[in-house]
């Protein structure tokens, strides 16, 4: 180990650890504020509708309620990225907002909710994305015209609004193509095809503790607290919406969000709260139930693929094709940055190939909202291609590890970036539609086969029978093991920090990111006191005020450790340059002679000769530094001259025991090798890993939004009935082998990178494949569940 | 038709008015503004609610605040010692050895833990996997929480 660090690389306590085991940290929906309102929504019953009559004199007349809402005097916005009005005259999902109640209790809220009268004229509806997509069917958005979209809204005109532009890549059928080589060619080639059609669900993101909202006029600046992964694009939002200047509204979220796992972000409630505020002169506060958790806010959209996979005998891939048609429901968010994201890694980067195609559609239909979760595109199309490129190995007979350390990525090869499949450039605003900017992944992707290696080696793979052989036989309970790998952008965003230094010589950091859970408190400051020499302890991070933190992200994307935090390291540094300049004349040496540790400046090989941190920040009595994340998505390559994308990624290799009598599934053992550039805090990373292989657990086996057939309405809308993993799905400690590898990133902050994203990818599809060799057959649907292993069973 | 109950939380009684039909967990939070108890589910499927009630780990959100009268109730912010600010073994594990992320279901499962070591302050892992059976985390953090309980029964063996 060449480089000795101080601060990162180590265990250290979370910098929220005290607040969230003695249950004094404040979430958004445990703040009272004197004289609060209440919000409760009324939602329509009907999938698609129009509201044809609505009355609210009698919910008005009730004591206590304090004002009422519906799209006849609510202002006609649309709240960032959304087809429909705040509040608007047709609802297009079965949970859609009809009308707001603020009344002086919950309970009174509620009771005004029944007495709202409303008469519909109920609209025809679709809720299969083939379907939906047909010339014939419904359609969702009738000023929109089609259930297909690619539009690129508000990243041409920085309006915010739903204003129609086509990706410009967007073939005319509504398809994103993909395309290198001739895969014509490429199938003809091949000794072995195969095809095949898969699905991957819809998976709710399942926010822990249901989003709050509260909005407080003072005079006319507005004060939100938002229980949200990016308060600063709330701020944005907001102002927009009530046409204020952006100083004017302060959103806050500064000691934690609750998990949102994608689904935190920008809030209708924030709006309508704002405006229920404005009229009442009172603080107002919005908590959403469980049910509305799951039916009005996003999720990941299902996919449909069709896979088409060429071989050679020799385990060579001559040739894939991908056609993925997505589910993204009644509106979305992001949904240009899902298909994309599917396009470019899973799709683009993970194999290496002469001949690909792929094509991605996004389809509109009358279901629940879709958006970003937790890998965002990647286990949707993970799901698929790791299914179907396990039965490509089973082609030729080779086994699935050799085949995948044959064809996975590495070093040097193919691979494109999210915004080169959509035609952008890097500030996104630019548009270049003739091209694509194929590059290659860089030198840390040589982690790959390394992390295929570290989990055969884990799981024991040698104990591998070949193709659809149970490793175990035990009365009707057979054992099979399967791999799966996966990767996901390690994305760089616009995301900003200052640093102000105290005359003690410690550290404030204002970030633009936000603490979601995954720690980015105490990795921040880890990376910032080893960079500053100070202790961890002498610095603290504050963010998720739109007031006093600067622009940026918030926590999107596995932006934190990737973005977030080398603008802090980056403004750090800065301040060590302007620390050394004080301390080096009272040195009587060059800036260039000094380093800083253990809260001193030392002359380098001179360490007796030092002033403290501290008095260096008083002589300069204001040090501050500010840092943009100054890392563009894709750097050149100084070896091959080539564009290099930036990607994480990951192997997981699966062992599971099915009981062909009842169908029922356990998962026995999970090993997970992941890159993470350079872990700052392994405790953390091995709780982000756990997260990524859970929630792929619930993913790929339990996780089910049923929907009426007939009428759209989400028929499990709990916790009871929509299932999570508990802590007995999961395998034993020392069976979830979960690994690293540090193979630096060009990036980021010494190394790192943003991985978290990654664990979500290969989870679902590892049990998959070794449910299929436990009991032989191939389950190509949305679940694993003990109904779909016996039905693959004919039983 | 609003009751008046005595509730005796974290060694200290308090007389609430409440509606009869209002939940423990409901109490606890909007009345007595002790937010550490966190709802997910509303429905007991999730233990994030979950509070000791005479020792027992139960979920609040599905227990009627009028059938807790008497009874000796703990809640998250009972745990530590008041005037010392002392945390419990368990805490200090679940800090140690990251036994949390977002921490919705922490105060649950910290909990949850301590009920189950009252009773068996030397459990295997699987007596500490079933005792967590009915604790969601949506984070995935279950193979940390549990290395922090098996952690502070290691901690507690020496009496505290």
């Amino acid at each position: 180990m060449a480089e000795e660090f101080s601060v990162i690389g180590k265990n250290l306590p979370r910098k929220d650890a005290r607040e969230k085991v003695t249950g004094e940290v404040k979430f958004v929906a445990d703040i009272q504020l004197p004289r609060m309102l209440h919000v409760q929504f009324l939602r329509s019953p009907y999938a698609h509708a129009k509201i044809t009559k609505i009355d609210t004199s009698r919910a008005e007349m009730l004591p206590g309620v304090k004002c009422v809402l519906t799209h006849k005097n609510t202002p006609k916005v649309h709240p960032l990225d959304k087809f429909e009005f705040l509040l608007d005259e047709t609802v297009h999902v079965a949970g859609e907002e009809v009308a707001a109640v603020a009344a002086e209790t919950e309970e009174i809220a509620k009771e005004a909710l029944k007495l709202i009268d409303v008469e519909y004229e109920v609209l025809p509806a679709v809720f299969d994305a083939e379907e939906a997509i047909k010339p014939d069917a419904p359609v969702v958005h009738v000023e929109h015209g089609s259930n297909l979209y690619f539009g690129l809204e508000k990243r041409t005109d920085k309006s915010y609004g739903p204003k129609e532009v086509r990706a410009p890549r967007t073939r005319a059928d509504g398809y994103l193509p993909l395309e290198v080589g001739d895969v014509d060619k490429g199938f003809a080639e091949a000794d072995a095809i195969i095809e095949g059609r898969y699905e991957s669900p819809m998976q709710a993101c399942v926010s822990p503790m249901p989003r709050a909202v509260i909005c407080q006029w003072n005079g006319n600046n507005l004060n939100c607290w938002a229980d949200s992964q990016v308060p600063q694009w709330i701020n944005k939002d907001l102002a927009r919406c009530l046409g204020l200047p952006q100083s004017s509204v302060r959103v806050m979220n500064t000691t934690s969000t609750v998990g949102g796992y994608g689904a935190k972000t920008p809030e209708k409630v924030a709006i309508i709260n704002a405006l229920i505020a404005k009229k009442t002169g009172r603080p107002v506060k919005a908590v959403y139930t469980r049910e509305e958790e799951f039916v009005a806010t996003h999720h990941r959209p299902s996919y449909v693929g069709y896979e088409k996979i060429g071989v050679k005998k020799d385990g060579t891939i001559t040739a894939m094709h991908h056609r993925m048609i997505g589910n993204f429901g009644r509106d979305f968010f992001s949904a240009t940055e899902i298909m994309s994201a599917s396009a470019a890694a899973t799709a683009g980067t993970l194999y290496m190939y002469q001949n690909l195609k792929f094509e991605g559609c996004v389809a509109i239909t009358n279901i629940p909202d879709t958006g970003p979760m937790n890998g965002l595109g990647d286990p949707e199309a993970g799901f698929i291609v790791e299914r179907a490129v396990d039965e490509a190995a089973e082609a030729i007979g080779m086994d699935p590890v050799e085949f995948r350390l044959k064809n996975c990525a590495r070093y040097g090869s193919r691979s494109v970036s999210r915004r080169d499949v959509l035609g952008l450039s890097h500030d996104e605003l630019e548009l270049r539609p003739d091209w694509v900017n194929w590059g290659i992944v860089g030198p840390d992707f040589d982690s790959l086969p390394e992390c295929i290696k570290i989990a055969r080696d884990k799981s024991g793979w040698k104990k591998w029978k070949g193709w659809k052989t149970p490793v175990e036989v035990n009365g009707t309970k057979r054992k099979g093991i399967g791999i799966a790998i996966g990767m996901h952008m390690s994305c760089f965003r616009l995301y900003s920090a200052i640093i102000k230094m105290n005359w003690d010589g410690t550290a404030n950091v204002l970030s633009s990111a936000a603490e979601i859970g995954q720690g980015i408190r105490t990795a921040m400051a880890q990376v910032v006191a080893e960079t500053l020499g100070i202790g961890y302890e002498d610095v603290e991070i504050l963010l998720g005020d739109s007031a006093a933190t600067p622009e940026g992200w918030g926590c999107i994307a596995s932006g934190g450790t990737s973005s977030a935090i080398p603008a802090a390291w980056h403004a750090a540094k800065e301040i060590k340059r302007k620390l050394f300049d004080i301390a080096a004349p009272r040195l009587g040496v060059t800036p260039g002679e000094l380093e800083a540790k253990n809260r001193m400046i030392y002359v380098k090989y001179k360490p007796e000769k030092c002033i403290s941190i501290a008095e260096a920040c008083l002589r300069g009595y204001q040090v501050t530094g500010a840092a943009v994340n100054p890392s563009p998505d894709s750097i050149i390559d100084e070896k091959t001259g080539k564009v290099m994308n930036t990607y994480a990624c990951v192997a997981t290799i699966a062992e599971v025991e099915v009981d062909t009598e009842t169908g029922k599934l356990d998962v026995l053992k999970l090993s997970s090798a992941h890159d993470c550039g350079r872990a700052i805090n392994p405790q953390m990373v091995e709780n982000q890993i756990d997260m990524g292989l859970v929630q792929a657990n619930g993913y790929g086996r339990s996780e089910e939004m049923i929907f009426d057939k007939d009428s759209g309405v989400m028929l499990n809308p709990d916790l009871l009935d929509y299932k999570l993993m508990t802590i007995l799905d999961m395998p034993k400690m020392d069976d979830m082998q979960d690994s690293f590898v540090e193979y630096p990133s060009a990036w980021g902050a010494f190394g790192s990178k943003g991985f978290s994203e990654t664990g979500a990818t290969s989870g679902a599809p590892a049990i998959a494949n070794a449910v299929y060799n436990a009991i032989g057959v191939r389950i190509r649907g949305e679940h694993i569940t003990p109904d779909a292993i016996l039905e693959a069973l004919g039983k | 038709m609003a009751v008046s109950i005595s509730l005796i939380v974290n060694g200290e009684e308090h007389r609430v008015e409440i509606e009869p039909w209002w939940s423990l967990a409901h109490v606890l939070r909007e009345e007595l503004q002790l937010t550490g108890t966190k709802i997910m589910c509303n429905n007991g499927a999730c233990g994030s609610c979950t509070v000791l009630m005479d020792g027992q780990a139960v979920s609040s959100c599905v227990k009627l605040a009028v059938l807790a009268e008497g009874k000796n109730i703990t809640t998250i912010e009972g745990l530590a010692e008041l005037e010392t600010g002392e945390l419990h073994p368990i805490q200090e594990a679940f800090i140690k050895y990251s036994g949390m992320q977002c921490g919705t279901c922490t105060p649950g499962m910290i909990l949850t833990a301590k009920a189950l070591l009252d009773e068996n302050p030397t459990p295997t892992e699987d007596e500490v996997r079933g005792a967590l059976a009915g604790n969601l985390c949506r984070c995935g953090t279950y193979k940390r929480i549990t290395k922090c309980i098996l952690a502070a029964a290691d901690m507690m063996k020496g009496g505290r």
